[in-house]
Parts: structure tokens; sequence; C-alpha cells
């Protein structure tokens, strides 16, 4: 892990390199590339582990350089881009980028993301979205249900019995969404009346243990005014 | 010298002076004329000498012919000619009136002989050619002659009327004369004056130069008539009876009236003929003008060109059907009158060619314009997101710099402790940054109606209390207490969940800042007549000395003793967003109660999700 290689792609060559500063006080070595074609030709000639893509460079842009590293690649691609549109995160995203960064960056939630993403490159492999029958796997996010454990990136989170139990439920059926009065019900097993803030307050701390950044939650999401859902990957 | 004759040739007593004389010396020549023809004197007797000779004794000699035919005709009683002999025959009768019947006695007088289909005359005679008398027939002769004592007594009177003539004659003759050259000085001076090169034009020449020469063509008319009607009374011959004079005495009046004004139509137009405005300065030219000019403002386009487009469609088109009606009227008129009917039809067809054709371009013009303001319209709006998104590239990218750097400079190891502090507060103060730029673009894009919206039936209420579990951490730090009156059911509407998370997360976050320490945050729901409304309340900790909509203003925050954390766009993001999901969004300030009320249609049905 330490001599993981990444490889910083950005135009603004002053954000490159507070980014290789930032990631080799980390212990990662840093190769730079200033546009989308300077970055090919780095992936060509250096065994590369992560990609941090900017997406407007000059020559070939980041969404371009993304198709043409997924034509023969699995490597991890984090876009760390200034647009912050929902259309722009789910575009990046569908060109193959495992992660969506916007600028201005938070540091450690972006050192947070890397150690994330190599975790699930380097040490889990293809584990990918393998399902065996006591396991659900979501991206980086596994549900043991044999050991009652949610392991996040390859490291496993401590949960209440209670949190436990929403996170199963929800993984279950990831991608659908319910309203907190079923939730509490199977989770609860008691009649729900006015649980709504109940359930919110576990689904914040469920996020606060699972995910890099609660605010932009990856993983267990609200549905505003009508319920909570796990996405499905 | 020559200069001052011009000057003085110039002055207006001088004119003046000079048409009156004009006018007078007209008026004399006038009633001299008339004075001679009262007394009846033949006007042939100035040109003529002698009586033989005039045509007035040829008309004489016709009338003989005629009497003497007129014997032989038979009905004509030989006793009422006189003063002539006479011999006629036709081989068969013979009339005459000489002693003998000897035709050589007329030889001794005056004569004219007819024989053989020939005219003869005597050897002193006047002659004539023989159309001129009364014809006759080829196979008679006659033979008629004026006796001695007969032309002696006629040539008397001849010289008798001459002897008056004359005079009068050569007195009216001297009076035009004088008058002719009295007015070609004054066309020659007319209009100038003295000492100045130019031309100077009167009152009079305004009028219109076809009106002056009408005018004209009336006073001579008039006076023609008067003249001719005062002939009539001339029935004494010798002196002149009263009512000659008095009639003389009106003539004289009427002619010099005539003159005065006919006089000053011609100078008039004299100085207009010099003014070079004769034409121009005419009825006619001004209609003829008018019309060509109309004419051809249709066809080069001026006609329209002051009015919107729209107007002179509708005007060209009142013109078209006016003239179109006019010129069928026309045809019909004109049918009648087999090869002048096409001018109409001719006229017609130049009428549709410039009504298609004007029409053509002006529709173009409306086309082009419309094209215009739309591309106008379309780049204006590429531009606003485009200004949007690069403003917000252009900011974000430094400010990344700024965050990272930052950042890398507070894990320095050998800071001093003061620098440690400052480099804090620039931690602290980059990232608000970052929110207010975040906030503004956000606001941006809501206000310049370039947000992307995820419409769908959402329960309010749910969405409330979401928001409150959401946000428990803030609440508790802040000390404040949250009081909820929420419906029991649902309260569904149709609204972007995550704007309306923003809002409600906008709002409370002010309340809970600028609430007085130890009081009530109060979030209340209700349904009422279709509409869902909010309604969430607050006491400041401030004295709100701002209106509803000041409050409401970008990026005014009210009151400088407000906190300085937050972008202070929170409540206009909070609006935008209400609004532009199809919510209304309304702020009541009474004392210190802050009041914001959120309203939208509710759908009707319940929607249950799982």
């Amino acid at each position: 892990m330490d001599d993981a290689r990444i490889l910083v792609v950005d135009d603004d060559r002053e954000i490159a390199n507070a980014i290789e500063k930032l990631l080799s006080m980390e212990g990662y070595q840093v190769i730079k590339a200033y546009n989308g074609l300077e970055a090919l030709d780095a992936l060509v000639s250096n065994s590369i582990q992560l990609i941090l893509l900017d997406v407007m460079m000059p020559k070939l842009d980041g969404l371009s350089t993304t198709l043409k590293i997924r034509e023969d690649r699995n490597i991890p691609i984090i876009i760390l881009s200034a647009k912050s549109e929902d259309s722009d995160k789910i575009l990046g995203l569908s060109m193959g980028a495992d992660d969506y960064v916007t600028k201005p960056y938070n540091p450690q939630e972006l050192v947070a993301r890397v150690k994330s993403q190599l975790r699930r490159y380097i040490h889990l492999g293809d584990v990918g979205n393998v399902h065996r029958n006591s396991r659900i796997v979501i991206d980086g996010l596994c549900l043991d249900k044999d050991a009652k454990q949610v392991i996040v990136d390859g490291e496993p989170v401590k949960l209440t019995a209670k949190e436990y139990g929403i996170l199963e439920f929800l993984i279950e059926n990831a991608g659908r969404v319910f309203s907190a009065e079923k939730i509490y019900e199977r989770v609860w097993g008691e009649r729900a009346y006015s649980v709504e803030n109940t359930v919110m307050v576990h689904i914040r701390h469920i996020r606060e243990k699972i995910e890099i950044n609660p605010k932009e939650p990856k993983y267990l999401k609200v549905v505003w005014g009508i319920g909570y859902k796990i996405e499905k990957y | 010298m020559d200069t001052k004759l011009k000057n003085i040739s110039r002055c207006t007593s001088m004119k003046v002076t000079a048409f009156t004389l004009i006018v007078l010396l007209l008026t004399a020549s006038v009633l001299l004329i008339q004075y001679a023809i009262f007394l009846e004197i033949n006007p042939e007797t100035l040109i003529i000498r002698e009586y033989r000779k005039s045509s007035t004794f040829h008309l004489r000699v016709d009338r003989a012919i005629y009497q003497t035919l007129s014997l032989m005709e038979g009905n004509k009683d030989p006793d009422q000619i006189e003063d002539i002999h006479y011999y006629i025959t036709d081989g068969d009768k013979t009339f005459t009136n000489i002693p003998n019947g000897e035709v050589d006695f007329f030889k001794e007088e005056e004569y004219f002989a007819f024989e053989n289909g020939q005219w003869s005359v005597g050897e002193n005679t006047s002659y004539r050619i023989p159309e001129v008398y009364y014809p006759v027939e080829p196979d008679y002769t006659m033979y008629i002659s004026f006796p001695e004592e007969y032309m002696a007594e006629k040539q008397w009177e001849w010289q008798a009327d001459r002897d008056r003539l004359v005079p009068i004659a050569g007195a009216a003759i001297f009076c035009l004369a004088i008058g002719l050259l009295l007015t070609i000085y004054l066309i020659l001076v007319a209009g100038r004056k003295p000492g100045e090169a130019g031309l100077h034009l009167s009152k009079l020449d305004r009028i219109y130069s076809d009106i002056l020469l009408g005018a004209l063509i009336i006073i001579l008319f008039f006076w023609l008539v008067f003249m001719d009607y005062s002939q009539i009374r001339g029935l004494v011959s010798g002196e002149l009876n009263t009512a000659q004079i008095y009639y003389m005495i009106f003539i004289g009046i009427v002619t010099a009236a005539a003159a005065t004004l006919g006089g000053l139509i011609l100078l008039s137009m004299v100085r207009k003929i010099k003014a070079g405005r004769l034409i121009k300065n005419s009825v006619i030219y001004r209609i003829l003008f008018a019309i060509y000019d109309l004419a051809k403002s249709l066809f080069d386009g001026r006609m329209f060109e002051k009015y919107p487009l729209t107007r002179s469609l509708h005007n060209r088109q009142w013109i078209f059907i006016i003239v179109s009606v006019t010129l069928v009227f026309f045809t019909f008129l004109f049918l009648m009158v087999p090869p002048l009917f096409l001018l109409p039809i001719l006229l017609e067809l130049v009428v549709v060619y410039w009504y298609i054709k004007y029409n053509n371009r002006t529709y173009e013009e409306i086309n082009k314009g419309f094209n215009e303001s739309l591309e106008e319209q379309m780049r204006a709006e590429r531009m606003k997101v485009a200004l949007i998104t690069n403003v917000s590239h252009d900011l974000k990218t430094p400010l990344t710099s700024i965050i990272s750097y930052i950042d890398l400079l507070s894990k320095e190891e050998d800071l001093s402790e003061t620098a440690r502090d400052y480099v804090n507060i620039l931690s602290e103060k980059s990232n608000r940054l970052k929110h207010i730029v975040s906030d503004l673009f956000d606001l941006a894009k809501s206000t310049s109606g370039n947000i992307q919206l995820d419409l769908e039936t959402l329960d309010m209420k749910k969405l409330i209390e979401q928001t409150l579990g959401d946000m428990e951490d803030e609440i508790q730090r802040s000390g404040l207490q949250i009081r909820t009156k929420l419906p029991e059911k649902a309260v569904n509407i149709l609204s972007d969940g995550s704007k309306l998370y923003r809002v409600f997360q906008n709002i409370i976050d002010n309340a809970l800042k600028y609430s007085l320490e130890g009081t009530r945050v109060y979030v209340e729901l209700e349904e009422l007549d279709g509409q869902a409304i909010a309604t969430i309340k607050n006491t400041s900790s401030y004295e709100m000395d701002f209106t509803e909509e000041e409050i409401l203003q970008r990026f005014n925050r009210g009151d400088q003793s407000r906190s300085t954390d937050g972008s202070g766009l929170g409540l206009s993001i909070a609006q935008s967003f209400t609004q532009v999901t199809g919510g209304s969004f309304r702020v009541k300030v009474d004392g210190d109660l802050f009041k914001v009320i959120i309203s939208y249609p509710t759908t009707g049905g319940d929607y249950h999700p799982i």
C-alpha cells in the first residue's frame, strides 16, 4: 500500500503540486501530468494504481481520458472537478470513474477517498460485486450477514444493533426506497408512531460511520419527503 | 450715371406712374375707338383713300349684280333698283334702264360687263376676282354701271368719314404705342428694386399661376362681353347723344379697372417667369407633382418606412383595396369605349405587382427581425449559462489552490504559535469563501432558470421531520428548542426533495443563528384549501430594522450585528428554490417575531411509499 503510485492529472500546476505534496505526506508516490494526453503516456510508462483526474483540461479532457483508460484498464479513477452539478457527477461516474470529488476539495476528504479506492483495488482485488450466500457487496460496502458485520473498503465498521438492522434491511433491498415507518416496523418490530426523527437520527449516525463525507453520502441516501435507500451500483 | 438711371427706373414711384399712365392711355385709346364706333364711321376709310377702290364699293357692286339678277328671275320690281344703270338678257328676255338699249352707254361710266361667261370691267374700274361676286348663269349677258354723280357723292362721304377718323385713329395708335413702350419698361423692371440684385416677389405672386391666368381670362371675357353689349346702343350717327356719353364714361371706368387688374396680373406673371416659378407655382403643377410623388413614394418604399412593419402592411392593404375598387369601377365605365378599358386593367396589374413586391419585402423584414430577436434571446441564454459555468470554474480553481496550500501550511510542524493562529483564520475564511461561492452559483443558476429539477410527489411533513432529524446536532448545539406542530397524515406536494430540503435547512439554520437565547423556534405545517402551508417562526435576538423585501434581497444581510458566518444568501436561495419548484415564499416581520411562510399546492391523492 505504501508503494502505491498515483497519477495526478490537472492543467493547474499548483493544484497538481499541492495534491502531490498532500499524497506524498501520506506515503504515496505521485506522478503528475498536465493534460489527458500526458496522462495516457504516463500510464503506459509507469505502473499506476490510482488516477486523480481533472475534467476541464486542454488537448484531451478528463471525461474522454476516462473513456480511453477504461478501454483496457481497471484501475480506480477519481474525477476531481470544479463542475458540481448532479448531472456532471452522473456523467463522470457513467463514463467509468469510480468516484467524483468537487473542487474546492477538502484535503482530508480527498485523502480518505484515495485510501478507500486503493484499499478496494489493492487488497480486495476483484471482489467487486460478487454475491456469496452470506455476503452482499455494493461497491466498497460489504455486508456480512454471518458475522453481522459491515465492512467498508475492507475495514470493518462498528455499528449498534439497530444501526446494523437498518443497514441490513436497506442493503438487502438496495435501490428501493423505504419510509421511516416501514424501517421502524421491520427493525424495531413495533408499530410505528411518529418515528421519523428516531429513524433519521439513526440514519445520520450510520452515515457518519460508513460514508467518507456524511453530507454527500455515497451509499445511504435520504429521499427527501419520501424515505431512505441504499444506492445500488 | 448708369447705375443712377437704373435706380431711378427701378424706383417704385416711377413704376406706379408708368402703370397709371398705361391704364390711362389704354382707356383713352379704347374710348377713342368706341367714339369712332358710336359715330358709325366706316373703319375702311382709314386705309382706303378712294371709295371706288374700297371693299365697301365692291359689296355695293355685288348687291347691284344680285338685284339685276333678281329682275331676270322675275321676283323683283325694276322700280326698286336705284342709283345704278343695268342691262341683262338671256337672249329671250331683256331688262334694262338705259335710255336706248345701247350697251356702249355703259362704257362712259364705271362699269362691269358679263358676256359669254366672262367678266370684263371699265378701263379705270377697280376690279376684284369674279368669284367674289354673285354667280351668274353663263348664257346671260349683263352690264352694270354707276353714274358719275353717284360715285362723286359717295367719294365725298368717304372723304368726310376719313377726315374724322384719321385724327381719332392717330390719337388711339399714339396712346397704344406709348402704352406699349411703358409696358415693356415695366416688364423689364418688374421684380427689381433699386440697388439690389435679387428678384422681389410680391404677395400677389404667391397666388398660383393658373388661378392668375384664369382671373385674367375672366376679366378679359367680361370686358369683351360688356364692350359688345354697349355696341347695341350705338344708334345715332353724327354727334353723341346723352346716353352714349354716359356709356362712354362707364366704358372708361370699366376699361380702366380691367386694365389695372389685368396689368397687375400680367406683371405678376412676368415676375414669376423671371423667377422661373411660373410653372412650379401653379395648382396643376402641384397636383401633378403630388400624384407623381405619391406614386414614386409607393414604389421606392419611402411611403411606409416610418411606420412599424405591421402598420405598413395594413396601410398598403387599404391602398390596394381602394385603388383596385376604383380601377374596377373605371373598367366598367370604359367598357363603352373598347380600347380604353384595357388601361385600368394594366394599371391594376401594376398595382398588384407593387402590392406583392412590397408586402414580400415587409414580410422579409418582419421575418428577419423575428429571427434576429430569437437568435439574440438564445444567444443571451447561452451566454448566461456559459457565464455562470465559466465564472464558477474561474473562481473555484484558485480557491482550490488556496485551500490546498493552507492545508499543507497547517501541516508544517515548525510553525510559530502566531503563524498557526493565522493559518487557522485563513483556513476558516477560505472555507467560508468556498461556501459563499457555492451558494452564489446555486442562487445564480436558480434565479436564471438554469437549474435541474427532479420533481416528484413527496410528503412535506416527512421532509420537515427528516430535515429536523438531519439537523439534530446543530439544533442541540444552538441550545434552542424546536416546537413542531405537524398534521397527523401526510401532506403531499409536488416538488424537488433535495431542493426543498435546502429550503428548510436554510430557514432553520437562519432561525438557529439569529434567535434570542432560550427562545423557541416554531415549525408548523397545515393543509388549508388545497395548500400545504409551512410556517417557521423565531424570536430575533436583535432589532430587525429592515423590511420584509429587504431581507430577501440578495447579499443583504440586514444588519451588521448579524453573525459573520454563512454566506448571507441562505434566505435568498430558499426563496429562489421554493419559487423554482412551484411554491410561494413569504417573510413576515412583526416586532421581534420573524416568520417565514412557505406554501405549495397539495396534490390531492394520498401517496404512500412502501
